[in-house]
């Protein structure tokens, strides 16, 4: 009977201590508290561990002096991109943390699930990772975006296909998911009313092994000038390497160029190696960028982290420095963090400036870094912004 | 499958049908409180999600653990039954509760088709076929993008219309407590529905197939039929749940139903006990609110997830129904000895 | 058009001798447990992630890397079976350990993400970018010929050792026969954890030779283990002739719907074909004297 109650208190002590741990004491008085919400478990995990990097050193950074007057404070919780675990999770945080301003999602359907959570608290989302038209347009007030949308991406990129490399033949390949089918869309449609032509639309699935069938059927439609490409890191790996062995792209001695937007991270070239070689795509973070805001983050992220940053990072990063940034202007509760944030102009982050129009949507173009892999895999900018 | 499968466990809760009418009223009376204690909207959420996961499992249950058929493709009945009830309603432009009769029609008739085809198939076989189903439904949802949106997703999908009854308050579902209250009654009664059935001589006859089909046979039951109903009537049950889920979580994508999703149902049935109703349930609910409270520790929730079902298996195959068993006697033999000595 | 076909043949071969070697693991253990190991699977996860870190992390030849994963298999196969199989064999139950075994998939993974993370590894192995011409215009990468050659070599010593050793027939009249097998005189356990082992081991050798091919991360083994669950059904359980027939024949499915189709449909067509399979041929390609599951 002892060993039994004894039992019992050691499991009373390890709750109390479980919500002891959930709740942690507020001693500073002057927070800013901001949730994040990021795919943390399941495959989508890939975006959320990067993401907390960026947002962590970020609020270091700041709490080493405060922001007029203020701390910032971070709570994740994990959205696991997908509709349902992400709203479970926004009205956790929401009711349980009560921040002034949620940063995420990653995933377009979480981010598009999210936002009338958000909206009825009447709290202001910030996203910099989903690419979906619907978040903005129509998008609703509560919800702000520092990235280049799919619209945005796509009728540039494809413009900059047609008239700078003169590209009249395109071969789409994306990701069946709500980002990787948007953007192609976009690409096609631009490209065919500028007069180019759609040879092969082909979309796949994630769990897919092998793109040497998809190489091998390109191989077979003739003069292909440019393959937009739209996936994530490791299938993109894939298909570059398979372009290259079945002779399609310049990295392979052909003569079709990749193109691709901001899902692959730095660092990609030197992963696919010598099969990248004349890939064009743009990407949202130049670490080649001379700014001292550019050239700092890369410091003081090498610094903790021991490795170099990545996009992913740095629009995590600058999700904090624009909230820090409203703060600074003014901002104290989550209306005033709306107003002011909407407000926002001549703001520089790391991956760029932020204005926003009507719908909250970032119309700086300078987000968009176009680059082309040379043979010593490193980036040339384009300068096509 | 083998009778060795399903000792047969008394059930801890199961009394007389006075008791049960008692049992009846108390989950009245608590469905009725849960809302008013849990206030947050978070909370209440949970409920619904408890409440859609209760009528996922009993279903599975009543195909798995009354009718021994190895179903691993729930999770498509669920999709179908979430597509069908929103798209009955977006393309069609019937009223809502026609799409919810029309999602779990053809839930079921999914049911029914699959266990027709595989009537003959037994075990392994019907487990890798309705993986296989589940898989083709998955894809299905994910490629004909012009009528399911594929990917691109169903967003801003309406509650269940408001009702409004002459003299009282009108009962709108956004509001979320209602909104459980409805999935939560559903839910109740579709238990009522299949203990009631399972306590009928039709249950009798789904329990001797499950024990020996061959003798069963012998005595003149058509075990095909039978095979085909049980399946096609736990489905149906999934394809409720896929429509309030469409209508409570309001966004549709094809990644909610993928296989795994069927896993996790299995996972509540076996931890709650199979071939009991009430065992169900309670897995349900632990194993819904259980993620919730771990969410702190990320990752490790889905570590303790799956080692919780390995050694549920391993060392307690009856689940919650078979502790409670267990605490059930220790306690009686405590009381025995008490009033002995 | 005609050198495009007769690559995407290849292509289909390469693709097929892989899953081959997946679902050669599954239809042994089916054959002579009669059972399902859901985490197989992940045996091949692990072993590409063992050949991965032995050859980067520790330097090792890429060659030598495959026989390491194939060690690691072979030791997680006979875990798997005293922790998990083993045990539930007295019950005779036929769902416990499938479902047991789903519960150790599941635990297995999200280990892997907690340790290894889930952005996906670069494994590249020195024959990943070797392209080998071949005649009228096609090709080979070096790492799909060495995926070739070891799968036919490793299917034809199996072959070998189930036909001509002792313990290999013994295996095959386990397989379709336990008391006769009792009466010979072999203990079944024995047996049984041998099979595990040989199963887990080719599963661990699969994933080394898979990792330079698709997307390594901690769910990787999953993508294909689906497949090899319809590959073992349409070959017909515990069928090894009717599995390597049905293994290549899926991966020609999947190339030339790539070709034809869109990749985005290969699943349904896999699964159409394996539901068609079980309605009107449930025994698998070839037919073998297993009615008892029918």
């Amino acid at each position: 009977m002892k060993t039994r109650s004894a039992i019992f208190c050691l499991g009373m002590v390890a709750i109390l201590g479980m919500f002891a741990v959930a709740n942690p004491a507020h001693a500073q008085d002057k927070l800013i508290k901001i949730g994040g919400l990021f795919p943390m478990s399941g495959p989508g995990a890939y975006f959320g561990a990067q993401d907390k990097q960026g947002i962590e050193l970020a609020i270091e950074q700041f709490n080493k002096t405060g922001v007029n007057g203020y701390k910032l404070e971070v709570k994740f919780e994990d959205s696991a991109c997908s509709p349902l675990p992400a709203t479970q999770a926004a009205k956790r945080l929401l009711e349980q943390y009560k921040p002034l301003v949620v940063v995420g999602e990653e995933c377009s359907d979480a981010t598009l699930a999210i936002m009338p959570v958000m909206e009825q608290a009447k709290v202001p989302l910030l996203n910099a990772g989903s690419s979906s038209i619907k978040i903005t347009d129509p998008g609703n007030p509560w919800t702000f975006r520092i990235m280049p949308n799919e619209v945005m991406q796509g009728v540039d990129i494809a413009t900059h296909a047609y008239k700078r490399l003169n590209a009249r033949t395109a071969v789409l390949l994306y990701e069946n998911t709500n980002a990787g089918i948007g953007n192609a869309k976009v690409f096609g449609d631009t490209f065919k009313s500028l007069g180019g032509q759609i040879l092969a639309d082909i979309g796949f699935g994630r769990d897919v092994n092998d793109f040497t069938s998809i190489a091998t059927r390109i191989t077979g439609l003739g003069k292909v000038d440019v393959i937009p490409t739209y996936t994530l890191e490791g299938q993109g790996l894939r298909i570059t390497q398979a372009l290259a062995q079945a002779g399609v792209t310049k990295g392979g001695g052909g003569q079709s160029i990749q193109l691709g937007t901001i899902w692959l991270p730095f660092g990609f070239e030197q992963k696919a190696g010598k099969a990248s070689l004349g890939y064009v795509r743009i990407v949202q973070f130049d670490p080649t960028d001379k700014r001292e805001v550019v050239q700092d983050f890369i410091r003081t992220f090498k610094a903790k982290y021991n490795q170099d940053p990545t996009h992913i990072n740095a629009h995590a990063f600058d999700q904090i420095l624009l909230i820090a940034d409203v703060v600074r202007r003014g901002a104290t509760d989550a209306q005033s963090v709306r107003d002011i944030m909407a407000g926002t102009k001549n703001f520089f982050g790391v991956t760029g400036s932020v204005e926003f129009d009507k719908t909250n949507q970032n119309i700086k173009m300078d987000t968009i870094h176009y680059m082309e892999t040379l043979p010593d895999l490193s980036w040339k900018a384009l300068g096509w912004n | 499958m083998s009778s060795r499968d399903h000792t047969e466990l008394a059930n801890p809760f199961d009394r007389s049908s006075v008791s049960r009418r008692w049992w009846l009223l108390g989950a009245i009376v608590t469905i009725g409180l849960l809302p008013l204690v849990f206030q947050d909207s978070y909370w209440r959420t949970n409920l619904i999600v408890c409440a859609l996961n209760v009528m996922l499992a009993i279903g599975l249950d009543f195909i798995l653990g009354y009718a021994g058929q190895l179903n691993l493709g729930h999770s498509a009945f669920y999709g179908i039954g979430a597509y069908v009830s929103t798209l009955v309603i977006t393309k069609l432009g019937l009223p809502f509760w026609v799409a919810f009769l029309c999602g779990i029609v053809l839930a079921g008739a999914a049911g029914m088709a699959l266990s027709m085809f595989a009537v003959r198939l037994r075990g392994h076989y019907l487990a890798i076929a309705s993986l296989g189903f589940a898989v083709i439904v998955h894809q299905v949802l994910v490629n004909w993008i012009s009528l399911t949106q594929g990917p691109l997703g169903i967003y801003g999908i309406k509650p269940p219309p408001e009702i409004a009854l002459p003299g009282l308050p009108v009962i709108s579902f956004g509001n979320s407590a209602n909104m459980f209250y409805l999935v939560a009654g559903f839910a109740l009664l579709f238990y009522v529905l299949l203990d009631q059935l399972v306590r009928s001589p039709i249950g009798e006859t789904l329990t001797a197939i499950r024990e020996d089909e061959v003798s069963a046979s012998s005595l003149g039951i058509n075990c095909p039929a039978w095979k085909v109903f049980a399946f096609g009537a736990g489905s149906a049950v999934a394809g409720a749940a896929g429509a309030f889920y469409a209508s409570s979580v309001g966004t549709l994508v094809p990644d909610a139903f993928i296989i795994t999703e069927s896993f996790t149902i299995l996972a509540m049935v076996i931890v709650g006990g199979m071939g009991t109703l009430i065992g169900p349930v309670w897995g349900a609910i632990l194993l819904t609110v259980l993620p919730e409270v771990l969410r702190g520790f990320g990752d490790l929730r889905l570590v303790l997830y799956g080692a919780a079902l390995t050694l549920v298996v391993l060392f307690m195959p009856g689940g919650i129904v078979q502790a409670a068993q267990i605490v059930r006697a220790q306690f009686d033999r405590l009381r025995a000895r008490l009033e002995a000595g | 058009m005609s050198t495009v076909l007769l690559q995407q043949g290849i292509n289909g071969v390469v693709l097929g001798s892989l899953y081959v070697l997946v679902a050669l693991g599954l239809t042994l253990i089916y054959g002579v447990l009669v059972q399902i190991n859901f985490a197989h699977a992940d045996v091949v996860t692990i072993g590409a992630f063992a050949a991965y870190f032995f050859t980067f992390t520790f330097g090792g030849n890429y060659l030598a890397s495959i026989a390491v994963a194939l060690l690691v298999g072979a030791i997680l196969g006979w875990l798997v079976n005293a922790a998990i199989f083993a045990p539930l064999r007295e019950r005779g139950s036929e769902l416990l350990p499938l479902i047991a075994t789903i519960g150790v998939s599941v635990l297995l993974q999200n280990v892997m993400l907690l340790w290894f993370g889930p952005i996906p590894y670069a494994f590249d192995s020195p024959y990943s970018n070797q392209v080998i011409r071949l005649w009228g215009g096609t090709f080979i990468t070096g790492q799909n010929l060495i995926i070739i050659a070891v799968s036919t070599l490793t299917i034809a010593l199996l072959y070998a050792f189930m036909k001509f050793t002792f313990m290999g027939k013994a295996l095959r009249a386990v397989a379709q026969d336990r008391e006769t097998a009792g009466l010979m005189g072999i203990n079944p356990n024995h047996l049984i954890m041998l099979t595990f082992v040989i199963a887990s081991a080719l599963a661990g050798m699969g994933g080394a030779m898979l990792g330079p091919i698709l997307v390594l991360t901690p769910f990787a083994g999953t993508t294909v283990i689906v497949k090899a669950f319809a590959i073992v059904i349409i070959g017909g359980f515990g069928n090894v002739e009717g599995t390597i027939i049905a293994g290549l024949l899926v991966g020609l499915i999947e190339s030339y719907t790539t070709q034809f189709v869109n990749p985005g449909l290969i699943d349904i067509v896999v699964f159409t074909l394996l539901l068609m399979m079980l309605a009107f041929r449930p025994t698998g390609l070839i037919a073998e004297k297993r009615e008892e599951n029918v």
